[in-house]
């Protein structure tokens, strides 16, 4: 094993030393067993791989989890490797440095496995700049015994297809069991001697029920591009890879020692899982699908995970996660119990962004005595036929009842989320978009002077939706660059006199790239491959975004974007990611899709079963 | 009010902590401060924090062997305790080495430091200060107040000391009304006695010791 030297004048050179240099409170470094030992006792160096800064992958709850879940063996050595920022990796390719993991600077191609999670498809060029610059072949077909096996992970694995080419194998769904049965597998496969070739692992894995081995599927075309066949082309392998969920999350392992970053990052505080899953059933979220059923943890045991995390961290600020925090059961139980014990030390609660209703308000007046935290209101659309559509249970009502609320209340604005180029969309929903912020103006003026804020801000942003798969509108075509500008531009000329309205809109061309990731197939590979040779990495950061680079790539490969992005696909089409079990099913999906295409919503789960299939788990919301 | 103790300590910081910006220094001391569980005192007003100075801001890349931080507690504990409960609290790189009561007084720890000694290390350093020990002054442009502006450093060197071809001591004056941070001298260094601007970048500094304004310097701490 060798070590990476980091000179000086390098890391005096970068901007955020600190990311690259490691030595965090609770971050782990164990002694490597000497090789003689090792030959009787296997022992894995696992990279866990997180293809952003490390100021976001830092953030990230499943490499805390996961981190701590494999150094609790005491066979596994887990480290962490960021993509480092533009300006670090130059300088490593100028002075011939390889990529390095944070705890030991060993670098990357002497692991054993690495572990990359995908949270997003723009991430993709970045995967790969990491294996460049760690010394691993990118594709797995030039990868040998001496190199690692590449993984990934992550809700983006749900169609990881584009990346087929890249990794040996996937873990669909929760990994906190099914990561250890792949460590195990690989032990295994390294005591028992025969190790001549990968595939002896690759077909010991592919039997772990939730590992995907995209080598060992053959996908054939039809004439008109869409795919004909995805069929095993080993024998012993699965037809359909289905996801693997934790069913009780009190019981499942969740570290308390988590690392301390040195340097500032973006959720910088202790982290609170509240649930998995969501009941809603919005139809544009692809979360809302695959981490089905709901499962929820008892406020208890995440008070006393506060309470303890506050102690070996240092923390002085608990933030909570979930897809939809004011739909926890318990969320009056565990904010006053995690105030009532951690007021005294000075620690402080962050609400993330609530349903605005008379009860969450009221919540946000007690968590934060001082300070008043920031609205966040996410209505997505500006008409009620297109919140139908897309079965987001917000009314306009709703919406001015709640700002009433939080200006008496004191709270000068909110943030205001909305979509464009929704299915179904028309130029009254967009202008539907105005008219609401200018609903709230109209609202705002009509209160007494003495009952209101000084001034009224909102800040009002536009994404653009893209169609996921595992969504009702998986079968949609995306919207069209154009028509999106246009749109924007409209919105921006009506919010003109709408002096308290900020208006930010997010870049069309990217969200484009991204959605022919998302739904893309196989052939994308050598398209991702060109885009990183040519210059492409972090393609998430609107600086970083090379549009037209990515539009060549494509054309050279005699890809039409269109075909992935803009295509309305037929309900026969199998989808390059058909193998591919999440437990809802597509006959559920196709119903939803087609009740949207009618603006007729769907009660979420607690109110009634739609019988999506997530039932098949044996467990959660379905069950309570 | 209630009476507040005033802990001194020095401590030091070595690879990878050198790294650290001072404001992530400051988070790292506030956060090991609270796993110590020590009982520190928290200022008043919109956004309470852990009350602790800092003797003098440490830039990134600069090690230190021995900087003054004082504690606010409310307690009256037991200096070595403090030291060592914080030293089972602190990352990588950082160590507690000394702990003192101090009298609360009206001059903050920052006034009171007037000069600091460093230690260079790097190629070519006897060479470089053999051609500079004629040049009268020396002018280096520094950025201040958001524009570059020329300063003299050679009246803010007390004296330089050789250590070998590739070491030097030197103590310079610091703190709040003249300071010479060790990278404007190495500029000087690169201006005006031809040290290769790779030999500058790959120096390492180490502060070896903060000069408090006091007349026994042992009451500081050390």
């Amino acid at each position: 094993m060798s070590t990476v030297n980091l000179p000086r004048h390098l890391l005096a050179s970068v901007e955020k030393p600190a990311r690259y240099t490691g030595g965090e409170w609770n971050s782990i470094v164990k002694t490597v067993p000497e090789a003689a030992e090792q030959a009787l006792r296997p022992f894995l160096r696992y990279a866990f791989c997180f293809p952003d800064t490390y100021e976001i992958g830092m953030s990230n709850l499943a490499l805390r989890i996961l981190y701590h879940l494999l150094n609790e063996r005491p066979d596994v050595w887990c480290e962490r490797v960021f993509a480092p920022w533009t300006d670090m990796a130059d300088r490593m390719r100028r002075e011939n440095l390889p990529l390095f993991a944070l705890e030991s600077r060993t670098p990357l191609h002497e692991f054993d496995l690495l572990g990359f999670t995908l949270q997003y498809e723009l991430a993709f060029t970045s995967v790969l700049d990491m294996l460049d610059l760690g010394r691993v072949p990118l594709r797995t077909a030039d990868r040998t015994l001496d190199d690692p096996f590449v993984m990934a992970g992550g809700p983006v694995v749900y169609n990881i297809e584009p990346m087929a080419d890249f990794f040996d194998l996937v873990i669909i769904g929760e990994g906190e069991e099914v990561l250890s049965e792949v460590v195990d597998c690989y032990l295994h496969w390294k005591a028992s001697g025969d190790t001549r070739t990968r595939e002896g692992f690759l077909l010991a894995a592919a039997q772990i029920e939730g590992v995907y081995v995209p080598s060992f599927y053959t996908v054939t075309y039809k004439n008109d591009g869409t795919v004909q066949a995805i069929l095993p082309n080993r024998t012993g392998v699965p037809a359909t890879i289905r996801k693997r969920i934790i069913l009780d999350l009190d019981q499942a392992y969740f570290p308390t020692q988590s690392i301390v970053p040195n340097t500032e990052i973006v959720h910088d505080r202790i982290f609170l899982e509240l649930f998995r899953g969501c009941t809603r059933g919005c139809r544009f979220c692809q979360a809302g699908m695959i981490y089905r059923p709901v499962r929820e943890k008892k406020p208890a045991v995440l008070v006393n995970q506060a309470l303890e995390m506050e102690k070996t961290t240092g923390y002085d600020e608990v933030g909570m996660l979930s897809l939809s925090t004011s739909d926890y059961s318990a969320l009056s139980e565990l904010t006053d119990g995690l105030l009532c014990e951690l007021t005294p030390h000075h620690t402080s609660i962050s609400l993330p962004s609530l349903r605005l209703d008379n009860f969450s308000l009221e919540l946000m007046e007690k968590a934060s005595s001082t300070r008043k935290g920031g609205l966040t209101f996410a209505p997505e659309a500006g008409t009620q036929r297109l919140r139908d559509v897309i079965n987001k249970n917000i009314t306009e009502e709703d919406l001015l009842k709640a700002m009433e609320l939080a200006l008496r209340g004191g709270w000068s604005g909110a943030k205001l989320y909305f979509m464009l180029g929704l299915p179904t969309e028309t130029i009254e929903d967009v202008e539907g978009i105005a008219h609401l912020a200018q609903a709230i103006e109209k609202l705002y003026q009509s209160l007494p002077r003495f009952e209101r804020p000084k001034r009224l801000e909102l800040s009002l942003s536009t994404a653009m939706f893209i169609p996921k798969p595992f969504t009702p509108f998986q079968w949609s075509p995306q919207a069209d660059t154009e028509t999106m500008k246009s749109h924007q531009m409209h919105l921006k000329d009506l919010l003109r006199h709408s002096r308290s309205v900020r208006y930010k809109w997010h870049e069309p061309r990217q969200s484009y790239i991204e959605g022919v990731l998302a739904r893309g197939d196989r052939r994308l590979g050598k398209v991702i491959e060109a885009a990183f040779r040519g210059g492409a990495r972090f393609d998430a950061w609107d600086e970083q975004f090379k549009y037209d680079l990515w539009i060549d790539c494509l054309e050279k490969a005699g890809l039409d974007p269109n075909f992935y992005a803009r295509r309305e696909r037929s309900r026969q089409e199998i989808f390059p990611w058909s193998h591919i079990d999440c437990g809802v099913t597509e006959d559920f999906l196709w119903s939803e899709y087609q009740q949207a295409i009618l603006a007729q919503t769907t009660p979420e789960c607690r109110e009634q079963c739609s019988a999506c299939g997530a039932q098949c788990f044996g467990g959660g919301v379905c069950y309570e | 009010m209630s009476e507040t103790f005033i802990v001194r300590l020095r401590f030091s910081r070595r690879e990878p902590a050198i790294w650290l910006a001072h404001l992530d220094m400051m988070r790292t001391f506030e956060r090991s401060i609270r796993r110590a569980g020590l009982p520190i005192c928290w200022s008043q007003g919109y956004n309470p924090r852990p009350q602790m100075t800092f003797a003098l801001p440490i830039s990134v890349g600069l090690a230190t062997a021995g900087d003054y931080l004082d504690l606010s507690l409310e307690e009256d504990l037991e200096p070595a305790d403090v030291m060592d409960r914080l030293n089972r609290s602190l990352p990588t790189g950082f160590a507690i080495l000394a702990a003192n009561r101090a009298a609360p007084s009206k001059a903050s720890l920052m006034s009171l430091v007037r000069a600091a000694d460093y230690r260079l290390e790097t190629p070519g350093l006897a060479e470089a200060i053999a051609r500079i020990a004629n040049t009268q002054p020396l002018v280096v442009e520094k950025f201040s107040k958001g524009k570059m502006v020329d300063v003299d450093i050679r009246p803010l060197i007390e004296k330089i000391q050789l250590k070998g071809p590739d070491c030097l001591e030197m103590r310079v004056k610091a703190g709040s009304s003249a300071n010479l941070r060790p990278d404007l001298f190495l500029k000087a260094l690169e201006t005006y006695g031809d040290l290769p601007a790779e030999a500058a970048a790959d120096c390492a500094v180490t502060r070896l010791a903060l000069i408090l304004d006091s007349n026994d310097p042992e009451s500081a701490g050390s």
